[in-house]
């Protein structure tokens, strides 16, 4: 029993062991992809881009409220109407809506009785239509007074847009006293202080140093160095350089080389860098609140990519 | 809720804020990777040399425009017109107003001074870097008055080798096949000439035809295939002394020659029927050595620049295409697989690259390749290009090209890039270029 087991635990590691050396999966070939520069907003950056003040804008918004103000009136009436429809509407809105429709109707029963006149042989038809219209005005003659009633009521809207007394209440006042408050929020957390309040515009995130920023310096300087083309070790054509600068962009002091070499390939490449670091300034592209972070930069200029083609 | 888990979520942010700025603080630097150029040519300004006391101001004038029109012809440089220049430069020993320079634009500047004096010259310069305000190369150098032009060629390379970090290529010769006559009775002679077309000078006076010269490393002898008596026979020439002397006198025409880097040797290849194979002859001894033994054509042989190994052409794959072996002969390994017909291999003198004159679709290409057959490269193509030599730094090939017609071949330079393509000027037509290494 006892050799069985050991046997079986010697053959069972023996298997462990072969498929752990023998077995190991090789890893797929991963195609090598062009790097895409990328920011990563981390979540204090995105609550900055995301984060409003209220205080600051208050102006654009009311602009569209105060336009909204005037246009809202005629929606808040039905509150109104009881109060004002007694006074005024009476002595000026009767006359004209009662009018209209009899002098309109009257003309149509004169025409329809001239011709029926006229055409009275030729269509019997002709005939029964005075009738009809006769009895419609007599009906209206006989109606004037209840109509004028229903008018008036009608009447009553109107009056109230030329004579705006201000309601005692209105819903935008109590937004008003509400926002009388002092907002309380959580201070934005970030590197430097910097006062000036966004409203959550995606170019809120002023306080970091932008990949926009280096993106520009790199192309700055890409565009003024001139790398030895023709070097056979590109090892010896990298050159680092560390500048020292001012908050307006300018050099603070001559750019310091960090490595150094002997080679003429090395010379032409640092002095390229060098020239392409003076030549650059100012650096404009680096925005002032950020100086903290740009004041010292350390850039690594190697050709090798260019060289391999 | 709302609020608390605001404020885990921007506790954890400052954290890792912290977390990753930290060891930035630290070091106050900011890292940034440049990793491409421009390769827009360098704006030098170049003021004419100062002339001293007796001097020839002409001389000072042309020596500052001859090094000017070399580093413009490289195309990795562009003199500022001399117009603009706003200081004028009267001594060499102040400093220059490098603001002067800056508002023209100019990122580097040459001043110099020439002094003649019985019969010598002597010239100094000196090369500013203007933006960084630095002297960065200085040097004076005595010569005969009548080698101006030399010196003026030395300071070009002495630029060129500061600015680039390549060694320069001005202060060479250039021996080629003067062509002159209508084109049914052609007049074919050796001619000498600087590398800036000045300086022409006829080694030959036109009575055989000569074809293929070339350089020694010494740059004072070359090797030439010329018909002398019946067959085609490989000379030997000393260009200061004209002296001349027949390299193989065997039966068969030999052609085709080419020195070994260290001029002990002469390579070529000897038709005998209707193939030719190459053979190699040390110069001292005589003795000859066969390197190939086929029944095809092998021909247009040439050492790396290490000389332990030879390129050639062959079509013993049916078509003419390139091979590789020791300089020793032995197992040949063939490196141009591309369409098309690949001939005249030249081994760059750094040693990187090949380049071959390529033919496909009855057009001719003058490319390059490394040596082991990858990254061809055409550089230019056209009715008819050929015979593609190195400049002494290899960076530039050299090759004619016939336009057709009634017209006769010119000469032309182009970079590695295939950019910088620029006529050469020679008296007549010209043909089968061959540049020396640097004068020594």
């Amino acid at each position: 029993m006892r050799t069985a087991t050991t046997i079986s635990a010697i053959g069972h590691g023996a298997v462990l062991l072969w498929s752990v050396w023998s077995l190991t999966a090789r890893p797929l070939a991963t195609p090598m992809s062009d790097a895409l520069p990328v920011d990563i907003v981390s979540a204090s950056e995105l609550s900055q881009i995301t984060q409003g003040i209220k205080d600051a804008p208050k102006a654009q918004l009311q602009k569209p409220l105060v336009e909204k103000v005037a246009e809202a009136k005629p929606i808040e009436d039905p509150t109104a109407k009881v109060v004002e429809k007694k006074e005024v509407k009476a002595a000026r809105e009767p006359p004209p809506a009662p009018e209209a429709k009899p002098v309109q109707a009257k003309p149509e029963e004169k025409k329809a009785e001239q011709k029926p006149d006229e055409s009275r042989p030729d269509k019997k038809t002709a005939e029964a239509k005075p009738d009809q219209i006769a009895q419609a005005l007599e009906k209206a003659e006989s109606k004037p007074e209840p109509k004028k009633v229903e008018e008036k009521a009608h009447a009553a809207t109107p009056p109230k847009k030329p004579a705006p007394p201000a309601p005692k209440f209105d819903a935008k006042r109590v937004e008003a006293l509400l926002d009388k408050r002092d907002p309380t929020r959580l201070a934005a957390a970030g590197e430097t202080i910097h006062n000036t309040a966004s409203f959550g515009l995606p170019s809120g995130r002023e306080s970091q140093l932008s990949l926009n920023e280096l993106e520009a310096l790199r192309a700055r300087l890409a565009q003024l160095w001139t790398p030895p083309a023709g070097a056979r070790n590109p090892q010896e054509v990298i050159v680092v350089v560390r500048i020292r600068l001012k908050p307006d962009g300018t050099l603070a002091a001559a750019p310091e080389v960090l490595n150094n070499g002997t080679s003429p390939h090395y010379l032409a490449s640092r002095d390229s860098a060098k020239r392409a670091v003076i030549r650059g300034q100012p650096f404009n592209m680096l925005k002032p609140e950020h100086y903290e972070q740009w004041k010292d930069i350390e850039i690594t200029f190697d050709p090798r990519d260019m060289i391999r083609g | 809720m709302n609020l608390s888990r605001r404020m885990v979520l921007s506790g954890g942010a400052a954290a890792g804020a912290l977390l990753t700025l930290s060891p930035r603080r630290a070091g106050a630097v900011l890292k940034l990777d440049v990793t491409q150029g421009n390769v827009q040519p360098i704006p030098i300004a170049i003021p004419e040399f100062v002339a001293v006391a007796t001097t020839d101001p002409a001389v000072g004038r042309n020596i500052g425009q001859i090094v000017s029109s070399n580093l413009q012809r490289s195309g990795l440089f562009a003199p500022v017109d001399p117009a603009a220049f706003i200081e004028k430069i009267n001594s060499i020993d102040t400093l220059p107003r490098f603001a002067d320079w800056r508002a023209i634009n100019a990122q580097a500047l040459v001043t110099g001074r020439i002094t003649q004096s019985e019969g010598r010259l002597k010239a100094e310069f000196r090369l500013w870097d203007v933006f960084a305000g630095q002297q960065l190369h200085g040097q004076q150098y005595t010569t005969t008055a009548d080698n101006w032009r030399r010196i003026a060629h030395i300071i070009s390379d002495a630029i060129y080798e500061r600015l680039t970090g390549e060694k320069g290529y001005f202060d060479s010769r250039v021996v080629f096949v003067d062509e002159s006559g209508p084109k049914e009775r052609r007049i074919k002679r050796l001619a000498l000439m600087d590398q800036d077309g000045a300086n022409v000078r006829y080694l030959t006076r036109g009575d055989d035809l000569v074809l293929t010269p070339r350089f020694s490393s010494s740059a004072d002898t070359i090797t030439y295939m010329s018909y002398g008596g019946s067959d085609p026979r490989v000379y030997l020439m000393n260009i200061e002394t004209g002296q001349r002397e027949i390299v193989s006198n065997f039966p068969g025409m030999s052609f085709s020659p080419r020195f070994s880097p260290d001029s002990q040797r002469v390579i070529f290849s000897l038709q005998r029927g209707g193939n030719s194979n190459l053979f190699v002859m040390d110069l001292r001894s005589k003795a000859t050595t066969r390197l190939t033994d086929t029944q095809v054509i092998d021909t247009a042989p040439s050492y790396s620049p290490d000389g332990s190994y030879i390129c050639f052409e062959s079509d013993r794959g049916g078509k003419q295409q390139i091979y590789v072996m020791g300089a020793t002969g032995g197992q040949a390994q063939r490196i141009s697989f591309g369409d098309g017909a690949y001939s005249t291999p030249v081994w760059s003198p750094r040693g990187d690259y090949i380049a071959f004159t390529k033919q496909a679709e009855g057009r001719f290409a003058i490319g390059i390749m490394r040596a082991d057959g990858s990254g061809e490269r055409i550089l230019t193509e056209g009715y008819h290009n050929e015979g593609p030599t190195w400049a002494p730094n290899g960076r530039v090939v050299m090759f004619f090209r016939d336009p057709g017609g009634n017209a006769g071949p010119g000469l032309f330079t182009v970079d590695l890039t295939g950019r910088n393509e620029q006529p050469v000027k020679t008296p007549s037509y010209a043909s089968d270029p061959s540049w020396s290494p640097l004068l020594q």
